[in-house]
Parts: C-alpha cells; sequence; structure tokens
C-alpha cells in the first residue's frame, strides 16, 4: 500500500519536475539567429576568406610554398628595364582547393600581412571560375575573378562580406 | 617570367587575358582601413552585443528586446481584456441582431418562422467558424509554444509579424494539393472517415456555452450530447486505417479504437462528480451552480472542492489528452512508429480534416474543462466581474489548450501496454473512489 502511493508520488512529481523544466526553458529567451537578418561575427582567430594586400606584398613567394593545397600562384612584377622588383604582377588564390590553414599567413613575413584571413564565413560560388580569386596592383583586398565566358575580370558578386577587413596582424 | 612551380592550374587566369581586358576602375583604397561592417541586409550581431547566444539566459531581463517582448505581451492581454470590457456581453448584441434580423422581416413581410430560420443559420455560423478558425490559430501557437520551449523562435517570415500567417498560408498549400488515394484502398470508406471525423467533432459544439447565455442549443442533456457525439470519431479514425489498406494505418486504427474506447471511460466518471453537485446535465446550469465566491474571495468553482475537486479534474484533464489523440498519448499515429498511423494514407483536404478535429477536440475539451471546473464564464475574483463572461471563458480555455501544447512538448510518448494499465489500474479505479468521495460530501454534508 506505502508503495502504491510512493510510485504515484514519484510519478507525478517527476512530471510535474518535467513541465517546470519546460516551462523555464518556454520563457528563456531564443537563442536562434535569425541568419539574413541577424549574422554573428566569428571569434578573432576564425579563418574566413582570405584577402590580400598587393601593395603590401613584397613577391617573396612564402605562402605559395607553405600552401599545402597548392591553391596559390603568383608572378613578380618587372619594372621598366625588365629587373624583378618586390612587387607582384599578380596573385591568385584557388578556393576551390584552399582549405583555411592559415598556414600562408603564418609564412607571410611583411608587417602588416599581406594575405590574411577575414572573419568572412559567407563565402558562395555559383561556378568554377568564381572560385579562383586574382589580385593586382589596384584591386580591392576582396579581388576579383576572371569570367572566361565574359573574358573580363568581375567582382564577386552576391558575396555580402562579413568583415570586409578583418584586424590584420 | 615563367610559371609558378606548383601544378599550373586551368583556370587561373594568367597576365595574358589581363592585356587582352579593360582594367576596370578600382576606387583608392586607405591604407589601414577600419573594420567595414555589412550593414546592408539587417543587424549584424557584434561580440559587444552578442557573443555565444546561451549567453543571453544569463540575465534576460537587461536585453531591451526581451522586455520589450514581455511588454507586448502584457499588452495583448490586457488590451484583450479592456476590448472585452469595452464590447460588454455578448448577448446584447445578439439581441441587437435579432432585433434588426424580425425588424427586417417584419418590413419585408416574411414570416417570424424565417427570421428565426435565418438567425439560427446565423448563429450556426458563427459556431462553425469559432470550430474551424480555432485549429489556425492553435496550429500557429503550438508551434510558437514548441519552439521557445525549445529556445527556438517558430515561425517568423509569414505574415510580418512574427509568422501570424503561416497557418493561412500552410491552409492553403493543403487545399492546392493532391488527393491520393491508394489503390488498394477501400475508396469509398477511405473518402468517408475524414467526414466521420470532423463532423461529430463540430456538431459537439452546439450546446457549449461559451459564456452567459451564449450557447448555440441549449440542451438539457448537454455533457451526455458531447460525450456520445464525440464518441463517434473513434469509428471514423478506425475506417481510416481499416480504408488505407495499409498496416500501419491499420495498427494505428486499432489502438486507437483501444486507446479512444478505454480512456473515455474515467473521462465520463470524472465528470459524474460535477454533475452530482450541479444536479443537471446542462452546461449552461453547471456553470451557473459554480458562481459565488465563499467568503467572498474563493470563487465556488468545482475545482476547489477539497479532494474532489482536484482529482476529478486531473483524471479529467488526462483522459481528455488520451481523447485528443495528442503526445503523450498519440500511439494511434505514432510517428516514430506507425509513420502517421490512420492518417498516412491521407493528403491535402482530407488530412486536414483529421487535423481540424484534433484541434476542435482540444478545443472542446478545454471548453468542457472551464466549464465542469473553472466555472465557466465567472470572474475569478469579484472585483474582476466587469470583464464579461465570454472573455473570462476565452481566457480559461486558452490557458487550458496551452496545458495541451505545454504536455506535448514535455512528455514522451507511452508504450501501448502502459498506456492501457495506466488506464484501467489507475484512472479508472480513482476516478471511482472519486465518484464514492463526493457521494461521501453529499451523504454527510448536504
Amino acid at each position: 500500500m506505502t508503495d502504491y502511493f510512493k510510485t504515484v508520488f514519484s510519478a507525478a512529481s517527476n512530471t510535474l519536475k518535467g513541465l517546470w523544466v519546460t516551462l523555464r526553458y518556454l520563457f528563456k529567451p531564443a537563442i536562434t539567429v535569425q541568419y539574413p537578418q541577424e549574422k554573428l561575427v566569428p571569434y578573432e582567430k576564425f579563418r574566413g576568406a582570405l584577402l590580400f594586400d598587393a601593395e603590401t606584398c613584397i613577391s617573396c613567394n612564402l605562402c605559395v610554398k607553405a600552401c599545402p593545397s597548392t591553391c596559390i600562384q603568383l608572378e613578380n612584377a618587372t619594372n621598366e628595364a625588365g629587373k624583378k622588383i618586390a612587387k607582384v604582377a599578380w596573385y591568385s588564390i584557388d578556393f576551390g582547393k584552399c582549405n583555411f590553414c592559415r598556414l600562408c599567413e603564418e609564412a607571410c613575413p611583411t608587417k602588416p600581412k599581406a594575405v590574411w584571413h577575414s572573419l568572412d564565413y559567407e563565402l558562395v560560388f555559383a561556378n568554377r571560375d568564381e572560385m579562383v580569386r586574382l589580385w593586382k596592383k589596384d584591386f580591392d583586398y576582396v579581388g576579383m575573378y576572371y569570367d572566361s565566358k565574359a573574358k573580363e575580370y568581375k567582382k564577386p558578386e552576391g558575396q555580402i562580406p562579413i568583415q570586409t577587413t578583418a584586424a590584420r596582424r | 617570367m615563367a610559371e609558378p612551380m606548383n601544378a599550373p592550374q586551368p583556370a587561373a587566369p594568367g597576365p595574358a587575358p589581363a592585356a587582352a581586358a579593360p582594367r576596370p576602375a578600382v576606387p583608392p583604397k586607405p591604407k589601414y582601413p577600419d573594420p567595414v561592417y555589412n550593414t546592408r541586409n539587417g543587424r549584424l550581431l557584434m561580440p559587444d552585443n552578442r557573443y555565444w547566444p546561451t549567453d543571453m539566459w544569463k540575465n534576460p531581463w537587461a536585453r531591451p528586446s526581451y522586455r520589450k517582448s514581455a511588454v507586448i505581451l502584457a499588452a495583448i492581454a490586457l488590451g484583450g481584456l479592456a476590448a472585452a470590457a469595452a464590447i460588454g456581453e455578448m448577448p446584447r448584441w445578439a439581441g441587437v441582431l435579432w432585433s434588426v434580423l424580425s425588424a427586417l422581416a417584419a418590413k419585408k413581410g416574411f414570416s417570424e418562422t424565417a427570421a428565426l430560420a435565418a438567425w439560427t443559420v446565423i448563429k450556426v455560423l458563427i459556431v462553425l467558424h469559432v470550430v474551424i478558425l480555432t485549429p489556425i490559430f492553435l496550429v500557429w501557437w503550438e508551434r510558437k509554444i514548441s519552439a521557445h520551449i525549445q529556445t527556438r523562435l517558430g515561425p517568423m517570415t509569414v505574415g510580418g509579424w512574427h509568422g501570424w500567417a503561416q497557418t493561412i498560408a500552410d491552409g492553403i498549400k493543403l487545399l492546392l494539393k493532391e488527393d491520393v488515394t491508394p489503390n488498394v484502398a477501400d475508396r469509398w470508406v477511405h473518402r468517408l472517415s475524414p467526414l466521420v471525423v470532423a463532423a461529430p467533432a463540430i456538431l459537439a459544439f452546439a450546446p457549449v456555452s461559451f459564456g452567459r447565455d451564449l450557447s448555440a442549443a441549449d440542451i438539457d442533456a448537454g455533457t451526455l450530447y458531447i460525450f456520445a457525439v464525440a464518441g463517434v470519431s473513434v469509428i471514423g479514425i478506425v475506417m481510416a486505417g481499416w480504408a488505407s489498406g495499409n498496416k500501419y494505418s491499420l495498427l494505428g486504427g486499432l489502438r486507437s479504437a483501444a486507446q479512444l474506447v478505454s480512456y473515455e471511460l474515467p473521462r465520463s466518471f470524472s465528470v459524474v462528480p460535477v454533475l452530482m453537485f450541479a444536479g443537471s446535465l446542462n452546461l449552461t446550469r453547471i456553470a451557473a451552480a459554480q458562481a459565488g465566491y465563499w467568503g467572498g474571495v474563493v470563487p465556488r468553482w468545482f475545482i476547489f472542492y477539497p479532494v474532489v475537486g482536484q482529482l476529478s479534474f486531473l483524471i479529467f484533464l488526462i483522459a481528455s489528452v488520451a481523447e485528443t489523440n495528442r503526445i503523450p498519448f498519440d500511439i494511434p499515429e505514432a510517428e516514430s512508429e506507425l509513420v502517421a498511423g490512420f492518417h498516412t494514407e491521407y493528403s491535402g483536404m482530407k488530412f486536414s480534416l483529421f487535423f481540424l478535429a484534433e484541434y476542435a477536440y482540444v478545443l472542446l475539451a478545454s471548453c468542457l474543462a472551464a466549464t465542469f471546473f473553472f466555472g465557466g464564464g465567472s470572474a475569478p475574483l469579484a472585483v474582476l466581474g466587469f470583464i464579461p463572461s465570454w472573455a473570462w471563458f476565452i481566457g480559461k480555455v486558452l490557458a487550458l489548450i496551452f496545458c495541451f501544447l505545454w504536455f506535448r512538448w514535455t512528455f514522451p510518448r507511452f508504450r501501448v501496454d502502459r498506456l492501457m494499465d495506466f488506464n484501467w489500474k489507475f484512472l479508472l479505479p480513482w476516478s471511482f473512489a472519486n465518484v464514492a468521495i463526493a457521494g461521501g460530501y453529499l451523504f454527510f454534508l448536504r
């Protein structure tokens, strides 16, 4: 008899405990981030899309050598005499190959870094051409891609960078 | 300069196309620019306003949006009560409508019977729309509550404010969907069963009194009528399970037959003490029997009768959840066991009729519980009597419906044998005991 009432009591109290938990959570604010309207800024060391600054780069080829997935290519610029100078003529990163490991940024000897990770996690590519970003002398940090059908350079479309510039280390 | 030493990239633009294509004009950029935040597409959550989402649970009241939401909720509640107080009791407006109608009939030369028939049609249409439109709200509310219990947001887009039009859009979608009947189905029974489920759900609302003098049909045996008519739906569910020609549907139908018939018993017996105390089967009279206050403070609602009231309310609530096939008693449609049970093979409007019936029964059970145990439309405090009875009734019904939703998103499903054990070995004996206790009260204290 006492066992019966004990069982009933424990069942009822556990039921009420469960209800209390859900009721408490009902009045907590929702943790949903409504993505296109709200965007979280990632933590400081987040490895987002790579940015490049052609002004700072000294064309030392260290990032090319550091890259484990061989996604970086560059070519030295030359002066009027045809002599190599410490600037890039062009610099390209293939985001189809890139694995966002930060080794290029760590290898970069300049200060501030010439190639660095932004906080942009919204990289979207509609075709293979868009995956290859190219930088030249006066291009933005975000770079351009070469549209092989239209035979021209285009700005990355539909890309809404979280922060076009991260704090450069 | 030769190509770089690593593997050649086919898509990598070399210097050659650069010469061909005109260089686009690029605006000059600052040397060390400040971070540029994208504000085009709304608000950017920065580390200072929100870093990790669960951080906001620490002190929710510190956040302006939380305070704003609380104010909005309070304003909705107070605004509803104020609007109700401004509108006043409904029978007055019904009287106005009736006098307009009879005056019109007299002017046009129609007989009094024609006016009475038109008046009946209007009343029926009002009750019908209460039954049909409530599920639209309830589905939205259920999704909101389930979402917030899981600290999500639920529908937020359709219609603008918190996705209020989501269910309307879903209803339109269901109307436009293809009506599929399986080849092996028994066509006529398959087509008939949603009607057999949904029609009693609507019929059962006839004697429900939505407030003082607000019932479509004031039947003397109202309670009996409701339980009898609502019981017909079981047949529809069994028909649906049988006619689908699908083993899962058949299992669902069988389970629901077992469950609904079993739980009908404690549900009816839990109401017996109420009927004994009220001395009537008429819902209006049962509600009227609970008017007044003990010592001017505690309302004479049946739930405040010591022991009997609480016990019968609990049994009624549990059995009602089981009767409406809702979690934790949803074994007829148990998703993880039976796909969707008896309505697996239904699509489009037939499916939504089942859905409508389920929510209509939730509404009916809440209306009954509000009438039997919470005094129908009577105010909880004598001071609040200025708010009309229908507003109190709707408030109580909404609170009880919230309990249904709350249970659904808290408890896991019963096992079939435990479900039967719980009913026959626990609820039913206690509902008998409850009737005995009520009889003792009546015998010794009156």
